[in-house]
């Protein structure tokens, strides 16, 4: 238990929680305490990338991360709305690639791109951009559609 | 999952006290909490108290002519990104920017893996080639311990109840290369890690090796078989048939010890190769 409010900004909303455990990992602080759904779980182990958020604008691994670690930071998830344009920009690359198929780890894929561009500038390579996301898996193996969309954000698209 | 409080010092000294009040064992610091967190969610994890190394100033990174002070706090990805790493330290980028994936690295920090102490370490075999040290601050003063002391075997290490790895030291720049051999190029664990280095002041190569049991370690016959400068072809190979017969391999769940015996001797030749090539590779 914290004796103080830990606080963070969720996609650019400040919130405030009490009582949060000390064990309790950022993934479960944002979809069963602040009920945003949007980032998935997958094995909880660091090994599939679909809990990827970017905290302070890095991707970070939420499965990984205790909630109290990232105390005071911005978080950022794939419910951003159109005013981060970075995320904007790659969820569109998706949708026109059409790079999801049951969809589970498009989150994660999402933000991971996401994260690489705001890393590295939009001059980010193809191989930077495929480092980026290493280590997130998609189950329904869709990666030839996944890797077009990652094209269309080198390309200048969309 | 087990319940644990958390503690976020602000001072090294905080830091330290902070691990002695509850008995050994009872209290583990938290880096980047990557490998840590694996344990608390398998339920292996004994400890009652977390202590955060977050607020500490250790996030550094600092040159002293060609000698490096990593701190142990400084997330792997910082480490990876800077020039002068990648320059005069070759093999150690190459390893850092192999450990899983963009998003662990930007967590997960040098103290950390050293810490934990996995025979699988993508980390330590290159830190053992380049006679790396490891500065530790504790309730009885500072002390240097070499990564081939501290190291013993899996999440066991040389750090004393109340010790905190501050950084560690690379004494000087070497030619040297980092090569792996996994299921998946990324986010996997490594079956064999192999890492050379060649140390020009005193003309003699380093050869490490991961993967192994209980510990990732030197191989001082393969090294020694590679000669004084740049080595021939019989030199490389009876180095290579030299790791393959010696290395501490053997079978688990990720390979068996005759593929990794098979393979070693492979990834030395490339890494020997690679040295070789680099630009400040002596004549």
């Amino acid at each position: 238990m914290t004796p103080r409010p830990l606080r963070l900004t969720v996609n650019g909303r400040a919130v405030e929680l009490v009582d949060v455990p000390a064990s309790e990992r950022l993934l479960d602080t944002l979809r069963w305490r602040l009920r945003s759904k949007g980032t998935k779980e997958g094995c909880r182990t660091g090994g599939c990338g679909a809990c990827t958020v970017l905290v302070d604008g890095r991707t970070c691994l939420s499965c990984l991360t205790l909630t109290h670690e990232v105390d005071g930071t911005e978080v950022t998830t794939i419910e951003v709305g159109p005013e981060d344009a970075v995320v904007t920009r790659v969820r569109t690359a998706f949708e026109e690639a059409g790079a999801l198929q049951c969809g589970y780890c498009t989150p994660g894929f999402v933000m991971a791109l996401a994260g690489l561009l705001r890393e590295r500038g939009t001059s980010a390579t193809r191989e930077e951009l495929l480092e980026g996301v290493g280590g997130n898996l998609c189950r329904c193996t869709g990666y030839v559609a996944i890797v077009r969309a990652i094209e269309s954000l080198r390309s200048g698209g969309p | 999952m087990a319940a644990f409080d958390l503690v976020v010092p602000e001072t090294a000294e905080e830091a330290i006290a902070a691990l002695q009040t509850l008995g050994p064992g009872e209290a583990a610091p938290i880096a980047g909490g990557t490998d840590l967190l694996h344990d608390v969610e398998e339920g292996r994890l004994l400890a009652r108290r977390i202590i955060s190394l977050r607020r500490l100033p250790w996030r550094t990174l600092d040159w002293n002519g060609n000698a490096l002070t990593i701190g142990s706090t400084l997330p792997l990805r910082a480490l990876e990104d800077d020039r002068q790493v990648r320059e005069r330290y070759p093999g150690l980028y190459e390893a850092v920017r192999n450990v899983g994936s963009v998003a662990l690295r930007h967590r997960a920090t040098l103290g950390g893996n050293l810490v934990r102490s996995a025979p699988s370490s993508d980390l330590i075999p290159v830190l053992l080639t380049l006679d790396a040290e490891v500065d530790l601050v504790g309730p009885h003063g500072d002390r240097r311990v070499p990564v081939d002391r501290f190291v013993q075997a899996s999440r066991r290490t040389d750090l004393r109840t109340g010790e905190l790895v501050r950084s560690i030291r690379l004494p000087e720049a070497r030619p040297s290369a980092f090569f792996w051999q996994r299921v998946r190029p990324s986010n996997d664990i490594s079956q064999i890690v192999l890492a050379v280095a060649f140390a020009p002041a005193e003309r003699s190569w380093r050869v490490a090796v991961g993967g192994v049991t209980p510990r990732p370690t030197l191989l001082a016959e393969a090294a020694t078989a590679l000669g004084a400068g740049r080595p021939s072809p019989d030199a490389v190979r009876r180095a290579a048939e030299s790791a393959s017969a010696r290395a501490p391999f053997m079978t688990d769940r990720r390979a068996s010890e005759e593929y990794r015996r098979r393979l070693v001797g492979t990834l030395l030749e490339r890494a020997v190769a690679s040295t070789v090539g680099t630009a400040g590779f002596p004549a």
